[in-house]
């Protein structure tokens, strides 16, 4: 699969326009969680809950599918691959994995909105799950972000295999 | 965020980088902490944490508003 070189532009621009995306609403999400841990306000930590359901939902959800699915397209679609550079598949791997711990979290956050929503008691005992789910989640995206600008070297066996072929064919 | 061209001939390596050694080594940690700690207390995390029916609020310690709503 091969792209024209303003489409891979294109595709790349929205790949670190998603990705980027993906770290800064999980930066607000952490800033919601901690405002409503150190103020400890009813009230604060009521909107807290229902303003994390919808950033997690109609921002965050959105977002890590996209650059998830975006940059597989982009790696799938250029000379990099997916299987042939470790930092990629590490890259890939990370992405995987902290979007599968996202959708198996929300449900949770859901659930503690819900509560803050229809009753006038809010949960404190969540939030300190917020904060390692959340932080847990920054620093898997800040490490994706340095191996997409450092590219650090190395080849898989697959990939050396790859490229192999490639010299005896040319 | 790759981009669109590889970048100059990559030092050829036939062995698997030291930075990847480290990664695993690291990811390892963090697997086997996280299975210590499921097994140290198996209620406080895992799929049914997740759910609904899992009871969530097991760990909550509740602000009560002054106003009921009606």
């Amino acid at each position: 699969m091969t792209m024209t070189p303003s489409l891979r532009k294109f595709v790349l621009t929205a790949h670190v326009a998603s990705s980027v995306g993906w770290l800064g609403a999980v930066v607000a999400y952490l800033a919601l969680a901690v405002a409503a841990l150190t103020i400890q306000d009813a009230q604060t930590v009521r909107a807290a809950w229902i303003a994390m359901e919808l950033t997690g939902w109609f921002v965050i959800v959105p977002l890590s599918l996209a650059s998830l699915l975006i940059g597989l397209v982009q790696s799938l679609s250029t000379p990099w691959g997916l299987f042939r550079h470790y930092w990629v598949l590490v890259k890939f791997l990370l992405t995987v994995f902290a979007t599968i711990i996202l959708l198996l979290h929300m449900p949770t956050v859901s659930y503690f909105a819900g509560i803050a929503a229809e009753t006038n008691s809010a949960n404190l005992g969540g939030l300190g799950g917020e904060l390692l789910h959340a932080g847990g989640g920054l620093l898997v995206l800040l490490v994706t972000t340095t191996l997409s600008v450092y590219k650090p070297p190395g080849m898989t066996p697959y990939g050396r295999r790859k490229q192999d072929e490639q010299r005896t064919m040319s | 965020m790759s981009q669109t061209h590889v970048g100059p001939a990559r030092r050829s390596n036939t062995s698997t980088p030291g930075w990847v050694k480290m990664f695993g080594i690291i990811a390892l940690v963090l697997v086997l902490l996280f299975v210590i700690l499921l097994l140290a207390d198996p209620g406080r995390h895992g799929p049914g944490r997740h759910t609904q029916s899992g009871d969530p609020g097991r760990h909550t310690s509740p602000i009560e508003h002054g106003v009921q709503q009606p």
